[in-house]
């Protein structure tokens, strides 16, 4: 029968054999081939594989790796060895370098003698470069080329159609990587100029001058269409080689004042000049190399070798880590490390390739302990280049096959990713239909591309189902379990589809029973479409309110009982809304006075001394450190750099959230200490859902509202990077803004110089937590007031736009209430959510227009707009008081 | 080194791998096609395998011999060649606005299907959509848009004519339905407290002219003919079949269940509104008991009741009673007419138009374990002679040439909480073994939620001989179903059925090779521009 040559792409046989038995044991393993097909014997190798279970890819991590032992596969392969040890893995990595190489193209005329001139065109890069020319006769007009006369055309020229010829450049000499092509001009031939551009064949690419032909005039009245060179008015713009960086600071700019200068001294016949120009072009060049890998398991020394060869040029470090306990965590292995190795940031070692005794390429050697799994590894060329395995890291795994049972082995096959899964089990399909087809064609290129083309249409189909269904309520445990990558929760955002509703105001503490009160609200406010409330603070306090707190652990306050708050919580917790606690943690009130008569000392649980106290606030002498953030003045400030203050407030954090069943924070005053800390509370509590209250003042000019807020929102999103976005915030910018657009009617604020939200919501909208009033701002306090009667507008506003909204309280329990509802309600169903694209349209003195995520438009202020009327269809969802929203149908 | 060795080991592999086998080859031409015929030696057996090439050779199918049964496993298993898999698009495909939902992804998700060798897919198409302003005023339009996706994309389409509406997403009846419904109450469901389940009409009215002097049958009847002429490009080449909504989410039953937090009793009977009222009373009337119409049974426990905490479900309970036998006749008997009813529409609207017509039934596994089997009952299923109680509904669909299709074929006894008294298996029996009976053919369905080891089951049963099932339905497309873990999980499964896509597969592949020899270099090119 015919041949069936066969190309493995990961290759190792299933056969093994072990040095300590010398019995041969078969283990499951996996094989990828490629195949070219030219017999039917194929058909059966499809059915071999596919029969046996040896594609038993089972599993459905997703993680691609190519971490398959490779067994020597014969005796006679383990003869070749040149020593005793045992391969126990060896692999061949084909990578591809990238290198951006620079140079330049020249063109030079040449006078040879009287009437016969040359025409020489080269290049400095490597490549297999073609000129790709023709001419234009004397009366000829427009741009068309010609075929030039016979005479002109080098040795080796071939015809394009009727009106071009190529030319290849030769190198000019072996080991040079200049290549040039000269031409021969007769100036009594009637050609008047030269066209041509300049092609790599081995890329593809096509180079031109400024985007045109490059044009040689013999003549002195060619048209010039501004492509011309080697005529002074071509000059000035050389260079501009389309498709590639111009560098005008390049050496080549020399040459070319030099060629101009030549080019001034020369004057003769028919005007022509000679001349020579250079114009610097790059290109991208792949180096193809490999990196071939072998471990070895050395049993006197109890050590894995493994060996790492390589035939890139320069230097080359090896980047490397090990692994231990199945998972490919980079670790750093015990000393002594390989000669020319260096630490790097406790992460990884790394090693620099020797030049191998015969000078071709780079070797080096890792000895390491037996027990370590594997090693991990990249390679780096230089400061900016990093190979790595297709997208991987090199892994090169070293269990043996004594410590490996046949379920283990199945597990790590199936550590291979879910493509490399989808995509041999449909191999196999090809291999089936192309025994059936009989036929030699590119069928497996071809299957390949389907797999490849699944696995693409099935992830675009999950991202955009994904970002356009919130939320999927588990049904089973199966389900469940499918549903972690679904919505990625992060404390900042929670799912990203949030809506706040903050559960109280500055009054809520007067009936002494709050939570109760609230919990008969459940229903409702689950109804309206809440996902968030946010609840006062629980503890004991100074001030009825709650923002005084005192012993943090007790939770019996003037909104009720910490069983009533239990139950609240759980109240909520049925009808689908998560509850955030107050966490009061800038300062604590003192329970004892110190020897000096100053409040600074505490009791009840945590009973902190005065090191508890930052040091820079004179009234409660506190021994602490400085603060690290601003004071406040009325009580004992915390000092968060303490570590017995952070393992305390991480332990009462963690308490709350068992204990009561918080799902997240709503923290008091941050601008009070670092947001650092704050990360390190959120990482301990892992909240659902974290916002900060970062509020201080906007930027005025003379009383009036500066139109650049951004030095205030830095502020904001400063924090919020040092919380690195664990936590949102407050998006007090947007308010204050909001406040003097709708005010004075200056709508035009509502647009940063960029076209984007002026707020924080428009730097990061998903750590934005709009909101227009709270128990401070607003209610019987009243310190910031949003301007009366306009709330409307605010919520038109922070209810469409991206970033998460919160809801007051009053407001909810205000006329504004069905309205608000319809905004809640237009939210949800057109699932606009804190990353939502917003497109500002309009923003002018008396009207704000946006259209959000393309499906929901809506307009603030009293003048005109309407959404576009075109391909979208749109309705009016909800409309009031100088605002009005609509949605597409 | 020891590189080159060990990096060639071609020639060992196929060493080891041809060893097992001998191959034969033949070619020979038939009256009108060359045929090719592979044979395969192994272990002492000979297997055929033709290929039939067209005269002009461009499309190849390949055909498995029936006697040889290629690459199974086990040799006394059905076949899973012939069973043609389809998947379930989003319910929401077509918003209540007549807009595509999520068309991007639907296309890329069809063209993932495509490629993985699905025959095709299922769209729901509700009533409140199309119909949704006034009577007779059809909008096609957004459905129009989603099959000629699926045509470009080249993939059958089931249609599923839904008379119901649903709660997530919220989808209701047409606009000028729920309109009438607030002045004719009567027209819904209603259970003995009077709450009315407004997602699908009662079968009670199917013959009353309460829709502005037109019967709901009558309604639902235009309907079928306006889709059948507005679809007519399609009918018979892409849309291959027709499912005709029976009841409340489309299952041939009483709203029985009308909340899933209630789905721990066995659910209350949905009698009382007016116009089975009146039907029940006549009944009882012309039975000689007028006592017994004057209600439904006073003794059934309510939705969230266990069906032993009352009287009637018990052994030897009312249901068992000459009463329970009047009363469950009667009510069963209004689901059957309805079932032949809402089939005769559909065979005489779609007879010849080249498509299949089916009809969903309900899988009420719950308490299922009990003697009187409540939640059927509650349902609508009852027979007097104590079992087969899906006979006559088996025998109204052999009538009009419709096919069943049965959902939770992906259910196993062993996942059910023993608590529910539920086997979901043998229920599956029961129905399959009456549409055997009547000649029936069977199509099946996965429960909507994913199950553990659902795959594997739904496997089990499309091997089960006994009920040929060649058409299945894998509910439903969206995110979950693309999510790397599941759409893994379905991958697999796909190919453990492949049998029979491998020749849609190869055909598909076969444009693609042609593509590819011209000399594009994006290999599934032809599919991309779908």
């Amino acid at each position: 029968m015919s041949t069936v040559p066969i190309e493995p792409l990961l290759h190792h046989s299933p056969l093994r054999r072990t040095s300590l038995n010398g019995a041969r044991t078969f283990l499951p393993s996996s094989l990828n081939l490629r195949c070219h097909f030219t017999s039917k014997k194929l058909h059966s190798i499809g059915r071999g594989i596919a029969s046996g279970n040896s594609l038993g890819f089972l599993s459905s991590e997703r993680r691609r790796s190519i971490a398959i032992r490779a067994s020597s596969s014969d005796t006679a392969v383990v003869e070749t060895t040149s020593q005793s040890d045992d391969v126990i893995f060896n692999e061949n990595f084909p990578v591809q370098r990238i290198d951006k190489a620079e140079g330049k193209i020249y063109v030079r005329l040449k006078k040879v003698k009287e009437n016969d001139w040359e025409l020489s065109v080269g290049c400095s890069l490597p490549g297999k470069w073609i000129l790709h020319w023709g001419v234009s006769y004397v009366g000829d007009t427009g741009s068309e080329w010609d075929q030039p006369p016979e005479d002109m055309r080098p040795p080796g020229s071939l015809a394009i159609k009727d009106y071009a010829i190529e030319t290849p450049l030769e190198k000019l000499s072996e080991g040079d990587s200049f290549h040039e092509v000269t031409i021969n001009l007769n100036l009594e031939s009637s050609v008047a100029a030269l066209n041509f551009v300049l092609k790599d064949e081995e890329t593809g690419a096509w180079y031109q001058h400024k985007g045109r032909d490059f044009k040689v005039p013999l003549l002195d009245d060619v048209p010039d269409d501004g492509n011309l060179i080697g005529s002074k008015k071509g000059f000035g713009a050389l260079g501009k080689l389309s498709n590639i960086v111009v560098k005008p600071d390049e050496p080549g700019a020399d040459v070319q004042e030099k060629g101009k200068s030549s080019s001034g001294s020369t004057k003769e016949g028919k005007g022509l000049e000679e001349f020579y120009e250079e114009m610097p072009i790059s290109k991208h060049v792949a180096g193809d190399n490999s990196v071939s890998v072998t471990a070895r398991k050395c049993p006197e020394t109890s050590k894995n070798i493994v060996s790492i060869e390589t035939d890139l040029p320069g230097d080359v470090t090896v980047h490397w880590g090990v692994c231990k306990n199945g998972n490919k965590k980079w670790e750093i292995p015990a000393e002594p490390h390989p000669e020319e190795t260096s630490l790097f940031k406790n992460k990884a070692l790394r090693t620099r390739l020797q030049r191998k005794d015969d000078g071709n390429g780079l070797s080096g050697l890792f000895s390491l302990d037996e027990e370590l799994e594997g090693l991990c590894f990249v390679l780096k060329l230089n400061e900016n280049t990093w190979l790595n395995n297709r997208g991987e890291d090199f892994y090169v795994p070293f269990l043996t096959s004594a410590a490996l049972p046949t379920p283990k082995t199945n597990q790590e096959v199936s550590d291979s990713g879910f493509t490399a899964e989808i995509i041999t089990e449909i191999r196999n399909l090809a291999i089936d239909i192309s025994s059936h087809k009989n036929q030699k064609t590119n069928v497996k290129e071809v299957q390949e591309n389907i797999l490849q083309e699944i696995e693409k249409l099935a992830a675009e189909a999950y991202s955009i189902f994904r970002s356009t269904t919130p939320a999927f309520t588990p049904e089973s445990d199966l389900e469940s379990e499918d549903e972690k990558p679904e919505i990625k929760i992060s404390s900042g955002t929670g799912s990203g589809f949030e809506i706040l509703c903050q559960g109280f105001n500055w009054e809520s503490h007067k009936s002494g029973r709050w939570y109760q009160e609230l919990q008969e609200k459940a229903d409702e406010l689950a109804s309206l479409g809440f996902t968030v409330l946010w609840l006062p603070p629980p503890t004991e306090s100074v001030s009825p309110e709650g923002y005084m707190p005192k012993d943090l652990y007790n939770l019996n306050s003037r909104y009720g009982t910490i069983d009533e708050l239990k139950e609240t919580v759980k109240r909520f917790h049925k009808v689908g809304i998560k509850v955030l606690g107050d966490a009061v943690l800038n300062h604590r009130c003192a329970h004892f006075k110190n020897s000096n008569g100053v409040w600074n000392l505490f009791g009840g649980r945590l009973n902190w001394d005065d090191r508890a106290v930052v040091a820079d606030d004179p009234h409660f002498q506190g021994r602490g450190n400085k603060s690290s953030g601003d004071n406040f003045h009325a009580a004992p400030n915390i000092d968060h750099s303490q570590d017995f203050v952070r393992k305390d407030i991480k332990e009462w954090l963690c308490w709350m959230r068992e204990e009561v069943g918080y799902d997240g924070w709503r923290l008091d005053f941050v601008r009070g200490f670092w947001g650092g800390y704050v990360k390190d509370y959120m990482d301990a509590s892992k909240p659902y859902f974290a916002v900060g209250e970062y509020w201080d003042s906007l930027s005025y000019t003379y009383g009036e509202m500066d139109y650049n807020q951004d030095a205030h929102r830095q502020r904001i999103v400063d924090w919020i990077n040092a919380t690195s976005g664990a936590a949102g915030a407050f998006d007090v910018t947007t308010k204050g803004i909001l406040h003097a657009a709708l005010q004075k009617c200056e709508y035009w604020r509502l647009s940063d110089p960029k076209g984007k939200p002026p707020g924080v919501v428009g730097w990061w909208p998903s750590r934005a937590v709009t909101f227009i009033e709270n128990h401070d701002t607003g209610s019987t306090q009243g310190h910031w007031r949003f301007p009366g009667g306009k709330e409307m507008q605010g919520y038109a506003y922070i209810l469409t736009h991206p970033g998460t909204p919160a809801v007051f309280f009053d407001h909810i329990y205000s006329d504004y209430r069905s309205e608000i509802a319809s905004l809640l309600s237009l939210r949800n169903r057109q699932k606009l959510h804190c990353r939502s694209e917003v497109n500002i349209v309009k923003s002018e003195r008396d009207v704000y227009a946006a259209i959000i995520d393309e499906k929901v438009a809506m307009k603030i202020g009293p003048g005109h707009y309407e959404p576009p009327s075109g391909s979208q269809n749109w309705s009016v969802a909800v409309e009031g008081r100088d605002y009005k929203v609509w949605e597409t149908s | 080194m020891e590189v080159s060795v060990i990096g060639n080991p071609q020639a060992k592999i196929c060493r080891a791998e041809l060893s097992f086998r001998e191959l034969g080859f033949r070619f020979g031409s038939g009256e009108s096609r060359n045929k090719v015929s592979f044979l395969a030696h192994q272990s002492s057996k000979w297997k055929e395998i033709r290929i039939r090439c067209s005269p002009r050779s461009v499309k190849c199918e390949a055909v498995v011999s029936d006697q040889a049964p290629f690459l199974k496993p086990t040799s006394n298993s059905r076949s899973l060649e012939s069973v043609k898999l389809f998947v379930g698009l989003p319910l929401d495909t077509v918003s209540d606005c007549n807009n595509v939902n999520h068309m991007k992804a639907i296309t890329a998700g069809l063209k993932a299907l495509k490629l993985l060798g699905v025959e095709g897919v299922e769209l729901p198409v509700f009533w409140g959509v199309v119909e949704r302003e006034a009577a007779g005023k059809y909008d096609w339009s957004g459905y129009l848009a989603v099959a000629e996706v699926v045509k470009k994309v080249g993939l059958k389409l089931q249609v599923s004519l839904s008379f119901h509406g649903s709660k997530d997403p919220e989808i209701g009846l047409p606009d000028w339905v729920t309109k009438i419904g607030e002045a004719e109450p009567g027209m819904y469901f209603t259970d003995r407290y009077g709450k009315q389940y407004k997602d699908c009409l009662s079968f009670g009215v199917d013959d009353v002219p309460v829709l502005d002097g037109k019967t709901p049958l009558e309604v639902y009847g235009g309907f079928c003919e306006s889709f059948k002429s507005a679809f007519s490009d399609y009918m018979g080449n892409t849309i291959t079949g027709i499912t005709l909504g029976m009841g409340p989410d489309g299952e041939l039953r009483y709203p029985s269940h009308q909340h899933e937090t209630h789905l721990s009793g066995a659910g209350e009977f949905q009698c009382y509104d007016k116009h089975m009222l009146s039907a029940l009373k006549h009944y009882a009337e012309s039975t000689g008991n007028p006592l017994w119409g004057l209600g439904g049974p006073h003794d059934a426990p309510a939705y969230d009741q266990q069906p032993h905490s009352t009287p009637f479900f018990s052994d030897g309970g009312s249901w068992e009673s000459q009463y329970g036998d009047f009363f469950l006749t009667w009510y069963s008997s209004l689901l059957t007419s309805h079932a032949d009813r809402v089939l005769s529409v559909a065979s005489s609207a779609f007879s010849g138009s080249g498509v299949s017509i089916s009809g969903k039934l309900p899988l009420l596994h719950q308490w299922n374990k009990l003697r009187s089997q409540p939640s059927e009952l509650t349902a609508g299923f009852y027979s007097s002679n104590g079992h087969d109680r899906y006979e006559a509904i088996a025998e109204i669909f052999a009538k009009n040439s419709c096919r069943m299709i049965i959902p939770g074929m992906d259910l196993s006894d062993e996942h059910q909480s023993p608590a529910s008294l539920s086997s979901p298996e043998f229920l599956l029996g029961s129905i399959k073994a009456s549409c055997k009976r009547q000649g029936v053919v069977v199509s099946g369905q996965n429960s909507s939620a994913s199950v553990p080891g659902g795959f594997e089951r739904i496997v089990e049963n499309l091997k089960d001989e006994s009920v040929g099932i060649d058409l299945f339905t894998y509910q439903r497309m969206g995110a979950l179903f693309f999510s790397p873990e599941h759409f893994h999980a379905f991958t697999v499964f796909v190919r453990n059925m492949n049998q029979v896509e491998l020749s849609s597969y190869d055909q598909a592949v076969e444009d693609e090779a042609q593509t590819v020899s011209i000399g594009s270099g994006a290999g599934a090119h032809s599919l991309q521009t779908a």
